[in-house]
């Protein structure tokens, strides 16, 4: 388990959960690309033992084998109170059972699949969970129609609800996947990094095994424009051919590979054996980062139907992204290229340090071990 | 009550800490976050408010057989709904108001009147004021010894305060002969109408001619607040804690009795009296407030449940909780912008002197003098005596930041 895990572990422990009274809701998951339903249905264990009776004991606790004993019960009668519609009538199954907290207690969550007559059109939903019992009762849905994410809630008087397809915006999609290019970039510390790394001594120059500042901006300029879009140019190429699935790599080679660029991008700081032609490392290193970049996006999923526009959207927020460090970065390494503190401090304690975060990760990836990072 | 405090009490000692913890952590590992999958069968998912056993659940269980039994015939159906909206009420749970919704929803239109009394409960639940009056007003005309539903729609006058058409209602109380019912209603006409004083003498004295627990916990109360009001924190206090020695959960008593502390400036006292009851929603927020009033690291963990709670609501369309959030966002999270949004539109459907304040507080905190104009008004045509709203409607008016 992850130190961080434990750490949220203890803490909960020692202060219990503030649950609260609240009516009761359902958090309906499903995402239906073409004729294939995935989703996922979570339903509060009190209301389960509310219309169902769980408490087999009646000592007031449900147990996971209270739980367990009645799954095909609950999955009757949840599945009796669903119904999906998209060219007919769907097959909806329930594929896995597993449990989960919300803040009002403990859910059972149902893990749903199936299938649907039509791969396209409308698609009709009719939810009728609770409603017997409990006036109050409302399922919160979120849909993702062929990628389009769309949200309802479900209610006695809104049972049933129609969901249009097709109908993606074009640029809203585009815009989507630009802003998580720019985000994934900046909670990306292994890119950040690197990126680093690499810009560190762009505004120095190594001259007689003495590093000094560069005489112009323009020098260090040029030098980062030369860095950025060469790992640019390179994590492009292999991002779209990933996404695109043309070439696929373990991910554990991706992850490896990324973390031992960032240790010799760090080492090459301090002892330099490229010097001139960092831009060439930038490239070939960049073409690693860039499978790294496809497995996020892989995670994000890419709709089928404006697959180029997404994947240029999320690239270009990637740049963006990076575009925004270097604005910060350089304006202010620039101006204390010549004190000992960017030297010492930043440069050479900088590298140091990334050095040994990459080290570890490295280590980590490499022999899958969980030694620091959560 | 749910059982919330199920790990730690002062009596565990250091190492029972440790060992709950080493087993907490080998038994649910990511019990967190994500969805799992429990590894034994005898892992307690969640404990019930109530076991089969106990006196509330046995009760619960006799009025639902008795209503299935006769699942056409009204009488006992609307037993089951009453029952389950009194629980909703002593425990601030909504699920059990939900549950008296679905009773109720069973039988169509015309509805009876016993049955149609209890919908316009639900409905000023919901804040459906109008939908509310509309069945009180049904309920009366079809059978006169229905009278509590005047005492309903004077509370929603009240609420609204439309003063004048809540004297109307207490008038058919005491024609009806309805003394008690006459005297509460009547008292806190006089009391949200300004005159303190007559409001309280007449509460006492119905109070002294009522035996029922659960309106002599009214009665008390509302004399408490009264008094608090009145400038009177002594006598507020004796009424205050002569209602809580009754025994009996009441989520609106505590509520108030929070209040009363808090502005007291006995935070402590808030956090032993309110122990237990995070669960609720209203008394979450007075825990919040005190312990964060006295500095604690734990206020920022009970505002945050609280803040995960208002946008629970909100996902499920939920807009019954602005005059809370209101005094969330302006007390535990100084946003006074949200604040004062929210207390705006809160007193365009509530205007009891609990939503005057926070629509004072909000405004004078965003400087905004305009906004409070309606309290204000409210001030003046009510001659509300309370010298806090008195001063803070002053404050409002000169629009200073503060």
């Amino acid at each position: 388990m992850k130190w961080r895990g434990w750490l949220i572990a203890l803490f909960l422990l020692l202060s219990p959960p503030v649950l609260a009274h609240k009516a009761s809701d359902s958090y309906l998951m499903l995402d239906v690309q073409g004729r294939e339903i995935t989703g996922q249905w979570d339903i509060a264990l009190r209301d389960i033992d509310f219309a169902l009776g769980l408490d087999v004991d009646g000592n007031g606790e449900i147990t996971w084998g209270e739980l367990r004993a009645r799954h095909a019960g609950i999955d009757a009668w949840a599945l009796g109170r669903l119904a999906l519609d998209r060219g007919g009538a769907c097959e909806l199954q329930v594929a896995d059972h597993l449990v989960d907290s919300h803040t009002d207690g403990a859910y059972a969550v149902l893990k749903l699949a199936g299938r649907c007559p039509s791969s396209a059109g409308e698609l009709k939903l009719n939810y009728r969970l609770l409603f017997d019992l409990d006036g109050l009762h409302r399922g919160l849905l979120r849909l993702g129609l062929d990628g389009v994410t769309q949200t309802a809630v479900l209610a006695p008087d809104r049972s049933e609800q129609r969901f249009a397809a097709g109908e993606v915006s074009r640029l809203a999609q585009f815009g989507q996947y630009l802003v998580e290019g720019i985000w994934h970039i900046w909670i990306g510390f292994d890119h950040i990094l690197f990126l680093l790394s690499l810009l560190l001594p762009a505004v120095l120059v190594h001259e007689a095994r003495r590093w000094r500042g560069v005489a112009s901006f323009r020098v260090a300029l040029v030098e980062v424009l030369w860095v950025v879009t060469a790992f640019t140019v390179a994590h492009s190429i292999t991002l779209s051919l990933a996404a695109l699935g043309l070439i696929e790599l373990p991910s554990r080679l991706v992850e490896a590979a990324i973390a031992a660029s960032v240790v010799l991008a760090a080492a090459n700081n301090l002892k330099p054996l490229v010097e001139r032609r960092r831009w060439l490392v930038a490239f070939c290193f960049g073409l690693i980062h860039g499978f790294g970049f496809a497995s996020v996006l892989a995670e994000l999923g890419l709709p089928q139907e404006t697959l180029v526009l997404s994947l240029l959207g999320f690239n270009l927020g990637v740049e963006i992204g990076q575009l925004a460090i270097v604005a910060v970065f350089l304006p202010v390494a620039y101006l204390l290229r010549n004190t000992p503190f960017y030297r010492r401090g930043v440069f050479v304690g900088g590298s140091l340090a990334t050095l040994a975060i990459a080290l570890v990760w490295f280590v980590e990836r490499a022999f899958d071990l969980k030694l620091i990072s959560g | 009550m749910l059982p919330i405090t199920l790990g730690i009490d002062d009596r565990l000692t250091a190492f029972q800490i440790f060992l709950a913890s080493l087993a907490f952590l080998v038994v649910a590992p990511d019990a967190l976050a994500a969805p799992r999958k429990p590894l034994t069968d005898s892992e307690v998912l969640e404990r019930l408010p109530q076991r089969a056993a106990d006196p509330v659940a046995r009760e619960l269980g006799e009025l639902r057989a008795a209503a299935a039994s006769a699942s056409t015939n009204p009488v006992p159906a609307a037993r089951l709904a009453q029952a389950y909206f009194d629980l909703a009420l002593a425990r601030g749970d909504p699920r059990y108001v939900g549950y008296a919704e679905a009773v109720v929803a069973r039988f169509g239109e015309p509805m009876p009147a016993g049955l149609r009394q209890v919908r316009g409960l639900l409905r000023q639940y919901r804040h459906d004021f109008d939908g509310a009056l509309a069945d009180f007003a049904a309920v009366v005309a079809a059978d006169p010894e229905l009278a509590e539903a005047h005492a309903w729609r004077a509370a929603i006058f009240l609420v609204r305060a439309d003063y004048g058409a809540a004297e109307q209602e207490c008038v058919h109380l005491e024609r009806l002969g309805r003394k008690g019912l006459a005297g509460g209603c009547r008292g806190l006409a006089l009391a949200y109408g300004g005159q303190l004083d007559a409001a309280a003498r007449i509460l006492q004295k119905t109070l002294e001619s009522s035996t029922d627990p659960g309106n002599r916990l009214w009665l008390l109360t509302r004399l408490g607040e009264v008094a608090a009001w009145s400038g009177k924190p002594a006598l507020a206090e004796r009424h205050f804690r002569d209602a809580l020695r009754l025994g009996r959960d009441d989520v609106y008593l505590l509520a108030a009795w929070g209040d009363f502390l808090l502005d007291s400036g006995r935070n402590d006292e808030v956090l032993k009296d309110l122990a237990g009851w995070e669960a609720a929603d209203s008394l979450l927020l007075r825990l919040a407030e005190a312990e964060a009033k006295l500095g604690r690291s734990n206020a920022s963990r009970l505002a945050q449940a609280l803040a995960d709670r208002f946008a629970a609501a909100r996902a499920r369309g939920d807009d019954t909780h602005m005059a809370e959030e209101a005094r969330f966002r302006l007390r535990l999270r100084k946003d006074v912008g949200a604040a004062l949004r929210l207390a705006v539109d809160n007193y365009r459907v509530q205007r009891e002197p609990r939503d005057a304040r926070v629509l004072l507080e909000a405004a004078i905190a965003a400087g905004d003098a305009a906004a409070a104009r309606p309290v204000r008004d409210w001030l003046e045509s009510s001659g509300f005596e309370d010298a806090v709203l008195r001063r803070l409607g002053q404050e409002s008016a000169l629009g200073i930041r503060r």
